[in-house]
């Protein structure tokens, strides 16, 4: 190495350089990683900060109320004076409960899981052990397509596709046959509402969870499926008693991934749930809103808001659903972590 | 295949048997046209270089190639003279009666207690009593009894390999097969291990019908009482375990016992 320095650069260097680069290197990838692994952290609690901060005169304003009125009024914006609560001011008779969109967003997730889990559970255990190996590239390519496409696609195909269909055949048939079912009779509406929201974020969460099925089951190597096969199983007992149990953790957090994107996906649902405002759905076709729906199309009004109070209710909305999302995240990692106890690994 | 004096002396009735077995992995002929009969409660050591084709050989006795993609098996095994390849027989009964010991020890990530009746549970045995007789037969006829009887509830993966394997063993013997495959069952343990696994198959054949892949020589010396001996897909020469390693028929053989073959 010096030789070849010595001739090439024809410069002399008594000691070998590596120590010292070594060293200068070594520490500049340390800090380099640091920051880096920093940042990720940093990042989130920045934005939930500044959010927080932004949010504050409408948490006081709001108090609790927020989490327990069904009602969002962003007051009279052509009237005189301002409403003041807690030092802070909205519009005269401004209310803003998120009551209704609390519940929105966590029940279209709730039942979005309801659908999808056991649907993407299956296509994905079809993906491993039941579709011939000739179709698997297509399989898996259609998999990884749907997984990829906008969600104001799916929100487009379900408003002018799904919703009408909902409307003209599949609502009049169930409220005419199975409307003795609490929450399956009533109303029906217009398409748009809590069933048409839970079809499409089922499209739009199954390929996720489909993909990860898939991929944690090939991690795994055959030997699972093949002692249980070997004890004289069935391959449906293979898999749903065996295949699925050893991956478990796997499955748990790709559920948990996808019902963070059911709870956050906003234009999808926004185009399709039929942005209900101070009403509780009655049935599976009642209009609803989510969080996230409901920031954007409330978000034109609020900004005509000239106490600003409209815009920071929207933020602490913004704050609710970013907390809920974290918890979820939280309550996953802990259930994993005592699953993996359980079993006695490790967990990574 | 001749027989020779010593050998139908210590034969007994045949339990499993192949006859004109052909396998093939896709294009690839793995197994030619391979006769091997296995006596009712004795072991059979299947011998042979890597890649011979031994333990493809072991997987068709139990219809494990049916789970493998582009595996195809032609001629006939007869479980007590019936072809498990028969149309009309079930897969899943197949492997009820032939029980199967993989080379690494493959516990599921359940409990001890659960490992051992997952066959059983499968079965639909869900009576508790009864389940927990048959976890205790298991362990005990895996010889793992004494030292997990106080930790049936702990996570099988806590065992040590040797243990899990043992374990393994016991989770074959829950559904009480005539027939145990075993494909290299010590190769991924520490000599100690592997000489409880030797122990516990000279048990073992005293209630069952064993058949064993293994690479090592001495092993199949030890615990077999007939071995077969597997070069590049034929089946060369089955013999007396006691005469093949001393008087081999096939030059082959000779050359593989005295180290001239990998």
């Amino acid at each position: 190495m010096a030789t070849l320095e010595m001739s090439a650069g024809g410069v002399a260097k008594a000691t070998s350089p590596s120590a010292l680069q070594r060293k200068i290197s070594q520490t500049l990838l340390r800090a380099l990683t640091g920051v880096a692994a920093l940042f990720s952290f940093a990042i989130i609690f920045i934005m939930l900060f500044f959010l927080l901060v932004y949010a504050y005169p409408a948490i006081r304003f709001n108090g609790w109320g927020f989490f327990t009125s069904p009602i969002w009024n962003i007051g009279n914006q052509y009237g005189s004076g301002v409403a003041t609560r807690n030092g802070f001011s909205g519009a005269p008779g401004a209310e803003f409960g998120a009551l209704v969109f609390i519940f929105g967003s966590v029940l279209s997730a709730l039942l979005t899981m309801l659908v999808s889990v056991p649907l993407a559970l299956m296509v994905g255990l079809a993906l491993v052990y039941r579709i011939p190996r000739q179709l698997r590239p297509i399989a898996n390519a259609l998999v990884e397509l749907m997984a990829g496409i906008p969600s104001v696609v799916y929100g487009l195909w379900g408003l002018v596709v799904l919703v009408p269909w909902i409307s003209n055949a599949l609502a009049p048939w169930v409220t005419s046959h199975l409307g003795f079912i609490p929450f399956l009779g009533g109303p029906t509406g217009s398409g748009t509402g809590l069933i048409a929201s839970v079809f499409i974020l089922s499209l739009m969460v199954i390929p996720i969870m489909v993909a990860t099925t898939r991929d944690v089951i090939l991690a795994q190597s055959n030997a699972i499926f093949e002692a249980s096969m070997a004890l004289g199983s069935t391959s449906w007992q293979a898999m749903t008693r065996a295949v699925l149990p050893s991956v478990r953790s796997g499955i748990v957090a790709s559920i948990m991934l996808a019902f963070g994107r059911a709870i956050g996906e906003t234009m999808a649902v926004l185009m399709v749930c039929g942005s209900a405002i101070n009403a509780f759905p009655s049935n599976i076709f009642s209009p609803v809103n989510t969080i996230a729906a409901v920031i954007v199309s409330q978000l034109e009004s609020a900004l005509t808001d000239a106490t600003g109070m409209a815009q920071r209710s929207l933020a602490e909305l913004a704050c609710t659903l970013f907390i809920i999302t974290l918890l979820i995240n939280v309550i996953a990692r802990a259930m994993m972590r005592g699953a993996d106890r359980r079993e006695g690994r490790g967990h990574a | 295949m001749i027989v020779t004096p010593q050998e139908s002396a210590i034969s007994t009735a045949t339990k499993i048997e192949t006859k004109n077995l052909e396998i093939f992995y896709g294009k690839f002929h793995a197994i030619k046209n391979a006769n091997l009969a296995v006596g009712e409660n004795s072991v059979m050591a299947l011998i042979g270089p890597s890649g011979c084709g031994k333990s493809t050989f072991l997987r068709a006795l139990n219809r494990m190639h049916d789970l493998t993609p582009g595996a195809r098996v032609e001629g006939q095994v007869l479980l007590d003279g019936t072809n498990i390849y028969a149309s009309g027989i079930d897969p899943v009964t197949v492997r009820h009666r032939i029980g199967m010991v993989f080379q690494r020890p493959n516990p599921f990530p359940k409990t001890i207690f659960e490992n051992v009746v997952y066959g059983p549970k499968i079965h639909g045995l869900h009576n508790r009593k009864k389940l927990l007789e048959i976890c205790e037969r298991s362990l005990r006829g895996a010889a793992l009894w004494d030292e997990v009887k106080d930790r049936l509830d702990r996570s099988a993966l806590d065992l040590s390999g040797g243990q899990q394997q043992r374990l393994c063993i016991a989770r074959c013997l829950a559904v009480d097969p005539e027939v145990i495959l075993m494909d290299e069952p010590a190769s991924a343990l520490d000599p100690i291990a592997t000489s409880k696994i030797e122990d516990l198959i000279d048990e073992l054949k005293k209630l069952y019908t064993v058949v064993i892949v293994t690479h090592s020589m001495q092993q199949a010396a030890r615990i077999s009482d007939f071995t077969a001996f597997f070069l590049m897909g034929e089946l060369i020469e089955t013999a007396p375990t006691k005469s093949i390693f001393t008087t081999p028929r096939d030059k082959r053989t000779e050359d593989y016992i005295t180290g001239r073959y990998g």
